[in-house]
């Protein structure tokens, strides 16, 4: 790359004949182009393009293939087929300098700059305003207001989740009520023969949180194989390397943590409901 | 002195009203003893034997067991108390259908803490006392019923109890097969145990040396023999 500094544009590819023997003498400067256009055009690294700012050919220049790049996934364009060309710096000027303007005269308005740590952009936001008065730094969070209807989307998942997790409470809660009725006439028995309430309340309460903990464990192998075969449906179906799913680990922690409580509570609950009756009546159906 | 119980009651609350399914019973029972309770259905026998057998407290009167005061231990002493010194024997068995017949008569050791070598030899010994060496590794489902009512009556056994109550322990069983159930209790009682049958077999009601008549909920008479 000559300047090492890339610009995109959005290309109109003009129909062009093959490169005539003259043409190939002066190597034209190179572009990446996105997949999707690759694709699209047939084109290959070293392939010959002609690119213009419109489609009656204004300011035509031919440029070569270098390469072709994955466009960086966009939530707010998921269903658009990107079909984009990277230039240098300098061409991409070239091409899109009106004429009226002396080169050297543009500037820029902004700049995006990656930290290593995102959480780190508000302090870097405060540095720069404090050191460079003019300049307005802050978080691209912020920035656009662009990330809007992603909280929204994250408030509507919160949501979902916490109904989620009630709803599988009232339901396991149920569950269990019936799987420990099924053995009210051993827990009877036992305690016709000796056991303390609490002896069996701890052990229902060990068989609780194993039971919980093997469910956890399979949730998560569950969500695992659920997250490739989602992510690989919809980037399939809109031709794109965006992550719809992603089980972090923070993510598979809390479930842990809120399913083997919950689980070993549900079935402490349950059991409770069942010793406050004598063991004779359980021992008797 | 096992059991001394002076004045005892007991008050069932139901939708309809309270009901007296005991009423100022008054009943001693010593080492040894062996004790029929008989009557008609509902006249609170089985009561009767469950607060004999610290499963259910009185509502009034005072049971003293082993000269404890009943009504005054935590739910975890009376468990203690029926682990150690009291056997139930009931009409349908009540044998824990996934666990095989040693590990039904072994289950009341493990819970009080005998050593597994001492458990072993023991459940060995009562099965053999009650004739089923050889069924050790069935489970319930594999035994017939007075097979079942037998390893009952050994798992009644395990922890060595002062006293043994059975309800209608022959209730589910042919002729012949109760009065072998009949006789094996007989020979429990005759090692020492004391025993408290609740039936509504005279043949079984006969074998004992005092028979109890209830009534009501109230003793109406008593036999010695």
């Amino acid at each position: 790359m000559r300047l090492g500094v890339i610009a995109w544009l959005m290309a109109i590819l003009l129909p062009w004949p093959p490169a005539t023997a003259s043409a190939q003498d002066a190597t034209p400067p190179d572009v990446l182009v996105s997949r999707h256009l690759a694709e699209a055009e047939d084109l290959r690294v070293g392939s010959v393009i002609r690119l213009a700012l419109d489609a009656t050919g204004t300011k035509a220049r031919e440029f070569r293939v270098a390469g072709i790049y994955e466009p960086t996934p966009d939530p707010s364009r998921l269903g658009q087929v990107p079909r984009s060309v990277r230039l240098h710096l300098p061409d991409l000027l070239d091409m899109t300098r009106p004429l009226d303007v002396p080169a050297g005269a543009e500037y820029v308005a902004s700049v995006n700059v990656a930290l290593v740590d995102p959480a780190d952009a508000e302090q870097f936001a405060r540095d720069v305003n404090a050191r460079l008065p003019g300049v307005l730094a802050q978080p691209s969070g912020e920035a656009a207001g662009s990330a809007g209807p992603f909280r929204v989307l994250e408030r509507f998942h919160l949501a979902i989740a916490v109904v989620t997790i009630v709803a599988a409470t009232v339901f396991l809660l149920a569950l269990t009520i019936m799987l420990v009725d099924e053995r009210r006439e051993t827990v009877g028995v036992l305690r016709l023969i000796g056991l303390p309430v609490r002896r069996i309340l701890v052990q229902i309460l060990l068989e609780g949180v194993l039971v919980a903990s093997v469910g956890a464990a399979f949730g998560l192998v569950l969500a695992l194989l659920s997250e490739q075969l989602i992510n690989l449906f919809f980037q399939w179906r809109y031709d794109t390397a965006l992550v719809f799913v992603r089980i972090t680990r923070d993510v598979a922690l809390t479930c842990v943590a809120i399913a083997v409580p919950l689980g070993a509570s549900a079935t402490v609950v349950a059991s409770w409901a069942l010793l406050r009756r004598g063991g004779l009546r359980l021992a008797r159906r | 002195m096992i059991v001394d119980a002076r004045g005892v009651s007991r008050v069932f609350s139901m939708p309809a009203g309270p009901v007296t399914a005991v009423r100022e019973v008054t009943l001693q029972i010593r080492d040894g003893d062996h004790i029929a309770v008989r009557g008609p259905s509902g006249c609170g026998k089985s009561t009767l034997l469950h607060m004999l057998g610290c499963v259910e407290t009185q509502t009034s009167g005072t049971l003293l067991f082993d000269g404890q005061d009943v009504s005054r231990l935590s739910d975890a002493r009376r468990s203690l108390l029926r682990l150690r010194h009291i056997g139930f024997v009931f009409q349908r068995f009540f044998l824990l259908p996934m666990l095989t017949a040693r590990e039904n008569v072994e289950l009341p050791m493990s819970e009080a803490g005998l050593p597994r070598a001492a458990r072993q030899q023991r459940v060995r010994e009562l099965l053999e006392y009650v004739g089923l060496a050889a069924r050790a590794d069935h489970r319930p489902s594999q035994l017939s019923g007075g097979e079942m009512q037998r390893v009952a009556i050994a798992r009644a056994l395990a922890n060595g109890p002062r006293l043994l109550l059975a309800d209608e322990p022959t209730g589910e069983l042919d002729e012949t097969t109760g009065a072998q159930i009949a006789a094996l209790l007989d020979r429990v009682n005759q090692s020492g145990t004391a025993l408290v049958i609740v039936t509504h077999d005279p043949a079984l009601a006969n074998r004992a040396s005092r028979v109890l008549t209830m009534r009501d909920g109230q003793i109406e008479s008593e036999q010695v023999a």
